[in-house]
């Protein structure tokens, strides 16, 4: 499930550049498997795509599974050059890694090129959902400590909620008044010697509260890379409304004993594109009864219906029942990925997508980049996200932005314009990057002028053809640019 | 997050236009006082807006200090129309600011201690001016009427030194001195108009609807000082209101009919056929009203307005100001009304386009902009609070609504066709309060759910768009009423645009008359409609 509104009080507790303070800790076996990370990471620079930022210094924390595997989570170990692992009470590190990652559940496996590294080392079990109001422990190297630091608390709460590295998804997370700061990040959270979840992020409107990500999701994103690929958390693809007000139950005539969830909309090619319509009421998954606010039972807790969908693999089946026309349907449904394209989601681990032409910088407009400062404008808003809920039948495959301008003379009067939303060009509809490209490319070559126009702009943006030919380069050569283009969404990945 | 209590009156004039060189500051004699004593009183005013979060409450009082200046409206030569029945009397002119949503007016003479009510006769809220009238005729006695002067350039030797009064009691009157600054054309964003406007400084002491002296003449009134600068609007445009103020039906000042862009870049220009040689500037939008809003195209090239050429900034060589705005034409050349030619570069071609010069109006536009003196309009329905999206309800984000306001409903602001939910055609009129308005289809919104047992289910839902309700197209709220009027089976539904909380709700037929009794009852809410 996505939340495309969701407002984010969360914060990853990973730790960037902390100060290194050693503590001395007697080890035992579960500590001596958890281990501190350290990632050198090098993230792009959303305003000028074809720069990276300056190399960060982060902190994080995991621990040995089965197979020599280290799990942690996806944002300590994200845009990475080099990882480094270090053991409990031992200076010396060992490179890693990245041997499977998922963004959207936000969990990765490592593993130390030296296997010496493993010796005397035992890997941890993973055990099962907690009991409310049980006792847990989580263990880590918070604000980059060198020694272990375990911390205890009880589960208070276990519910959906946004994860904050990819953003847009949400998934089922445990909450302990343990301490989890930054640095805790991929620790595990232990209860009778086993784990129960990957300490993930905080909430900094809330005192003493931590968040986990529990065993459900970790088995299935190690069931998930099993066939060496991941494939990710399925998704429903459904919109819902509550039917706590009676009045709309009776409007849809459904039985007094009856409750469940309404449809609002389902989302094209999504798992439930074809099965499920919108208006049905969605009334059991997998047996189990929908109420009216849509929660299903979940070992002691209500949780939400979606939770049925999050621990399968693509390309299971589902099996729904909703209440249409008056009648009950039994209905299964294929699972699919989320419907909702890359751009949704933070991007990690890829470089971003631009093309330079006449001084013009064109990007596709994406999650990383209108949440960089200055970018959240309604223009933007509308095309990211309410164009699609709107009018989807007007929706690009991409929204291209002339992000910038390259000041030279085939753009002067241009060089202070910013995000101008590219509709056409020459008076042909610009679907993506691509699409411009290889338009530039195949422009006749006696054309005068190239004109971008905007759906947003009154004026459209002009450009002498042939002299925008002649300035590629020497624009490009001006501000220290290797590539006029990246389309390939080159991954961004340890150089090693 | 809303502020319920941030004031939106301090949306003021920003100032654009050219500055000048100024010339050294030479020392004038200082004004006498005391005419003055018979030509301006102080002003006091209790103000009480309403509360657009709270359509039926009105918010806190405050109140607010000032002056009026004593004028007559002035003889228009050759009048054929009927004239305003206050033609010959003495009126108070101030700032619509002043006395906007006022509940009180009081005015005090200098040599009268005890203050005289006084009531609106016209607010022009676009131009920010306002005129008053006091009944008692003790108050008119021995008061005469400003004479206004043209403002003088301060390009020109004469001395640049201007006054205005400072008032340290009710008692003690002294005149302060300052200097112009700028002729500029501000935009009031508030209305957006743009109006030609002086930037003073040096007048600190000075106040809304102070009067502003040259050479012992008076040649404008203070809209606003603060912090040793001042705005005032100049003496013609004072005329041109008192002027306007006199007819049978009221026109705002003289405005231009279009938003306009510079065209500098040369692929641009030669794109649109326009030659190298030829200044002017590239018509963005056309206004449904204002100078040339009836025979301009979005897209025409405005070389020439009258005799004056149009540089590539939008800058006129104006006899007095120098290089300026066009709008300062407005000022002193063009009056309401003039026969005008455009010269225009339109696909290519130069044309001369014939037309005259046209007020500023209310527009119309989707998001209508902010009206005072009008109480909200709005209508609940089992708990459902509909308003119209306007700007007085964007406000209520406080000073920063324009980045802190829900985005959707900001880009109805932008009037894209894109973002609009209907098609942005005429659809007749629409009333606030007794002044009814040609307008666009508006955005209706259940702006929140006032809790009763009938809406359990939907309370948390707030600005929400209304698309339909019983299956009919919501374009404005009296929409809503007849929609109600009407529903299509033992439920009222109403669909909302998609990315709002949910998208429908129904209310049961039978329940609502009873579960509004409630809602009123239970929250003190004195009407469940007012339109």
């Amino acid at each position: 499930m996505f939340h495309s509104k969701a407002k984010f009080y969360f914060v990853l507790v990973c730790l960037w550049n902390a100060a290194l303070t050693p503590v001395l800790a007697s080890p035992d076996k579960i500590e001596q498997s958890v281990f501190r990370i350290t990632n050198y990471q090098q993230s792009p620079n959303w305003q000028s795509p074809w720069k990276m930022k300056p190399t960060n210094r982060g902190l994080g924390s995991g621990f040995l599974i089965q197979d020599n595997l280290i799990l942690t989570n996806a944002h300590v170990v994200s845009d990475s050059r080099i990882l480094l692992v270090n053991k409990i009470s031992n200076p010396e590190p060992f490179l890693a890694d990245v041997v499977a990652i998922a963004h959207d559940s936000d969990l990765a496996l490592l593993k130390v090129r030296d296997a010496n590294f493993y010796q005397d080392l035992t890997p941890l079990e993973l055990g099962g959902i907690p009991e409310l109001r049980s006792r847990v422990r989580a263990y880590g190297y918070p604000m980059g400590g060198q020694e272990l630091s375990r911390t205890e608390g009880v589960v208070s709460r276990i519910e959906f909620g946004t994860y904050v590295h990819p953003g847009i998804d949400s998934h089922l997370l445990i909450q302990t008044d343990s301490a989890i700061n930054p640095g805790n990040s991929g620790g595990p959270v232990t209860q009778s010697g086993r784990v129960i979840g990957v300490a993930f992020q905080s909430n900094l409107r809330l005192n003493d509260v931590g968040y986990f990500i529990p065993v459900p999701l970790i088995t299935r994103f190690l069931s998930d890379i099993e066939d060496g690929k991941y494939e990710g958390v399925p998704e429903i693809g459904i919109e819902t409304s509550s039917l706590v007000n009676r009045h709309y139950r009776r409007y849809l005539g459904l039985p007094e004993n009856t409750s469940g969830i309404l449809v609002d909309r389902v989302i094209p090619h999504s798992s439930a594109d074809g099965v499920i319509l919108s208006g049905d009421v969605l009334t059991k998954i997998e047996d189990k009864q929908i109420d009216a606010a849509g929660m299903v039972r979940y070992g002691e807790q209500q949780v939400t219906f979606f939770i049925e969908a999050e621990n399968r693999q693509i390309g299971d089946l589902l099996k729904i029942q909703v209440w249409r026309k008056g009648k009950f349907h039994n209905l299964s449904l294929s699972l699919k990925a989320p419907p909702f394209g890359a751009e949704m989601r933070n991007s990690y681990d890829e470089l971003p997508e631009y093309l330079i032409f006449g001084g013009l910088v064109f990007i596709a407009l994406n999650r990383n980049y209108i949440h960089s400062p200055g970018n959240l404008t309604p223009s933007l808003a509308y095309e990211h996200w309410y164009r699609e809920l709107e009018r989807p039948r007007t929706r690009r495959d991409q929204v291209i932005l002339i992000s910038r301008v390259l000041p030279s003379s085939v753009n002067s009067g241009y060089s202070n314009l910013r995000n101008f939303i590219v509709t056409t060009l020459n008076g042909k509809s610009v679907n993506s990057l691509r699409d411009l490209d290889i338009m530039l490319k195949e422009m006749p070559p006696d054309t005068l002028h190239v004109v971008f126009e905007s759906e947003w702009q009154k004026m459209p943006l002009v450009l002498d053809y042939k002299k925008s030919l002649e300035q590629q380069q020497s624009v490009l050569e001006r501000y220290g640019i290797l590539r006029s283009s990246n389309l390939s969404a080159l991954q961004n990945k340890d150089s090693q | 997050m809303i502020i319920k209590h941030l004031s939106f009156y301090l949306l003021g004039w920003s100032l654009f236009g050219a500055a000048f060189v100024l010339p050294a500051v030479l020392h004038a004699k200082v004004p006498d006082i005391k005419p003055w004593f018979q030509q301006a009183v102080l002003l006091k005013s209790y103000q009480q807006s309403y509360d657009w979060l709270t359509p039926w409450e009105k918010r806190e009082i405050r109140t607010q200090t000032g002056m009026a200046l004593v004028v007559r409206l002035p003889e228009i030569e050759n009048s054929q129309k009927a004239e305003s029945p206050f033609k010959q009397s003495l009126l108070l002119l101030t700032t619509a600011e002043m006395v906007a949503d006022a509940t009180l007016i009081e005015v005090t003479r200098k040599d009268i201690r005890q203050p005289f009510q006084a009531k609106l006769v016209l607010m022009d809220y676009a131009a920010n001016l306002a005129l008053l009238k006091i009944e008692n005729n003790e108050f008119w006695d021995k008061l005469k009427p400003v004479e206004w002067s043209p403002v003088k350039s301060t390009a020109k030797p004469d001395p640049n030194n201007i006054y205005s009064l400072k008032i340290k009691s009710a008692q003690e009157w002294e005149m302060e001195s300052g200097k112009i600054e700028l002729m500029a054309v501000g935009h009031r964003e508030v209305s957006g108009a743009w109006l030609p406007i002086l930037k003073l400084s040096g007048v600190s002491k000075s106040g809304q609807g102070f009067p502003l002296l040259q050479d012992n003449e008076t040649v404008g009134m203070i809209l606003e000082a603060r912090s040793g600068e001042a705005k005032a609007i100049p003496a013609e445009m004072l005329l041109e209101f008192l002027e306007h103020a006199g007819g049978d039906s009221y026109r705002s000042l003289p405005h231009r009919g279009f938003h306009w862009r510079k065209l500098t870049q040369r692929s641009t220009a030669d794109y649109f056929q326009i030659p190298p040689e030829k200044s002017g500037i590239w018509i963005s939008r056309v206004l449904p009203y204002g100078t040339g809003s009836d025979v301009l195209q979005s897209g025409d090239y405005l070389t020439k307005i009258g005799k004056w050429s149009l540089s590539y900034d939008g800058k006129i060589e104006h006899p007095e100001w120098g290089l300026s705005l066009f709008d300062l034409l407005f000022l002193d050349q063009f009056k309401v009304g003039d026969s005008l030619k455009l010269a225009v570069i339109r696909k290519g071609k130069p044309i001369i386009l014939q037309t005259k010069v046209s007020p500023y109006e209310e527009d119309g536009r989707t998001v209508p902009l902010k009206r005072v003196g009008y109480a909200p309009r709005y209508v609940i329905q089992g708990g459902f609070l509909f308003q119209e999206l306007t700007m007085n309800y964007l406000s209520m984000w406080g000073t920063n609504w324009r980045s802190r306001a829900p985005v959707r409903l900001r880009l109805f602001l932008g009037q894209n066709k894109s973002v609009m939910i209907h098609e942005n055609n005429k659809t007749g009129e629409s009333t606030s309060g007794n002044k009814t308005f040609a307008s666009a289809a508006r955005v209706v919104l259940v702006t929140q759910v006032i809790p009763d047992q009938l809406n359990i289910g939907y309370q948390k839902l707030s600005n929400a768009i209304v698309l339909q309700i019983n299956g009919r197209q919501i374009r404005h709220l009296k929409d809503v009423i007849e929609a109600f009027l009407n529903p299509e089976s033992e439920y009222h539904r109403i669909d909302f645009l998609p990315g709002s909380d949910r998208l429908s709700v129904v209310l049961p037929v039978k329940e609502l008359k009873q579960s509004n009794r409630r809602i009123q009852n239970n929250f003190r809410i004195p009407k469940l409609q007012s339109l």
